[in-house]
């Protein structure tokens, strides 16, 4: 299992977001991409990102479940161990 | 209106005719007298052509100790009033209602002066509730004194706390902390935010100067009463439809131009170039963000309109607001500067102040519509 994330330097937001996503991916040891709203705009254009940052699309072969805006930690180990 | 004793209330009011202010005032009496009919009698003495007339007003004025030059000059009781606006509106509509309630207070001393007996003016002289409460610790608070501060700090914050709009800041955070030399580093975010935060205080004292120009025009007060009720369903609306706690991103074109400015600009060879980029950035950048924030200081400055100032004090209350509107923007500045990490803050709370705003701008249209002596703190 994957996680893409996508975020933007200016979003405080995906401040917040980013050490969760470090730490979550440690911990169910899953590759983490991070990819910028702004510059990697060509490269993400295919995920079709909505007007909220940060997105966590989950990947398994293809994209199973997609994370939006601002989660907690406890929120996010929810949706992780329910993919499993 | 139970009024207890059936005595009468007598008004005098001295005016010159032709003078503006004074027709306002007659206008109104008008209306209380109908609202009152013979419960309250209004006398009037002309000045600017009656010289025996003038003379009177200039001998009550200095028994009631009200030296102020001009007309209108209205007496009620031993209340003197000079000159008519939105404040003396509601004063005199007030020192009516409690001298027909308070039969003690309500003593004619004008014709006490005319038939020049001694008279206690502080007797009769109203004080309009003085609103003080202890609180423990801080002893004896005057509610008008302290009101004016409070509502500057927290309509400072709920309409400064919007992290997302502080996108600009961030972005120059980030490049500002790549750069080699911190000092300039530092000086190029410090010019940042005071360029933002003097547009803002431009801003808020047109707004300012235009509330107190128009102070007696009803329908100004109006007009802010509806801005008000429409901010306060907008933010009450967006805190119940807010989806996910984000980042909204909105236009990408205009951030990219902006991006590409402040790379620009930072990266100018000459400093002053680079500090002149970035005022002109902000200033640019601001006037924008302003123009969907207008709700909040435009509400502000009109309370701020209605109690008597002097230009230091309204200087201090807008400089108030505009330091606790940038409080999370100079957190960020600095804990950048000092960490060399960007920190943001979680988007979780905006909705509430999203709320709160709501809240306090319906709490003053409503108080602008029905009770806006109430938004007078220290007359």
């Amino acid at each position: 299992m994957e996680l893409i994330v996508i975020s933007s330097v200016w979003c405080p937001s995906c401040l917040i977001m980013h050490p969760r996503y470090v730490e979550l991916s440690q911990k169910y040891h899953l590759t983490l991409t991070n990819y910028d709203y702004d510059t990697d705009a060509s490269i993400i254009s295919k995920y079709h990102v909505g007007d909220i940052l940060p997105v966590c699309i989950i990947v398994k072969d293809e994209e199973i479940e997609r994370i939006i805006g601002e989660k907690s930690m406890k929120e996010l180990n929810k949706i992780i161990e329910s993919l499993m | 209106m139970n009024v207890k004793a059936e005595n009468k209330v007598k008004v005098y009011l001295f005016y010159g005719d032709g003078c503006p202010h004074c027709a306002d005032e007659k206008e109104f009496f008008k209306d209380l007298k109908e609202q009152y009919d013979d419960r309250v009698e209004f006398i009037y003495y002309e000045v600017w052509k009656n010289e025996e007339n003038d003379k009177l007003m200039n001998l009550l004025k200095q028994k009631l100790d009200n030296n102020e030059k001009g007309v209108p000059f209205t007496i009620i009781g031993s209340n003197s009033f000079i000159g008519y606006n939105t404040n003396v509106h509601y004063q005199i509509e007030e020192t009516i209602k409690a001298l027909l309630e308070d039969d003690e207070k309500n003593i004619d001393v004008v014709s006490e002066i005319l038939a020049n007996k001694e008279i206690d003016i502080d007797q009769s002289k109203l004080k309009f509730e003085d609103g003080t409460f202890k609180i423990p610790l801080l002893g004896k608070i005057d509610a008008r004194k302290v009101s004016l501060p409070l509502i500057s700090i927290v309509i400072g914050l709920v309409d400064g706390f919007n992290p997302c709009a502080m996108w600009v800041l961030l972005f120059l955070l980030s490049i500002l902390i790549g750069m080699q030399n911190k000092k300039r580093a530092f000086c190029l975010g410090i010019t940042f935010l005071v360029a933002s935060a003097s547009v803002y205080l431009l801003f808020m004292f047109a707004w300012l100067g235009i509330a107190i120009s128009m102070k007696d025009v009803a329908i100004l007060r109006t007009l802010v009463a509806m801005v008000a009720l429409i901010g306060a369903f907008i933010n009450i609306k967006a805190f119940f439809t807010k989806s996910a706690d984000g980042c909204t991103v909105t236009d990408a074109k205009k951030k990219q131009k902006v991006f590409e400015k402040i790379k620009k600009f930072t990266s100018e060879k000459s400093f002053i170039l680079a500090i002149i980029g970035i005022i002109t950035l902000a200033v640019s950048v601001n006037l924008i963000e302003l123009a969907c924030s207008a709700g909040l200081p435009l509400l502000f400055t009109q309370i701020l309109s209605f109690n008597k100032l002097s230009g230091i004090e309204y200087a201090l209350y807008i400089g108030l607001y505009i330091l606790f509107f940038m409080l999370d923007d100079i957190i960020i500045f600095s804990i950048a500067m000092i960490t060399m990490k960007l920190t943001g803050i979680s988007n979780k709370y905006t909705k509430y102040s999203h709320l709160i705003g709501g809240i306090i701008m319906l709490l003053i249209g409503l108080l602008l519509i029905f009770k806006p002596s109430i938004l007078m703190f220290n007359l």
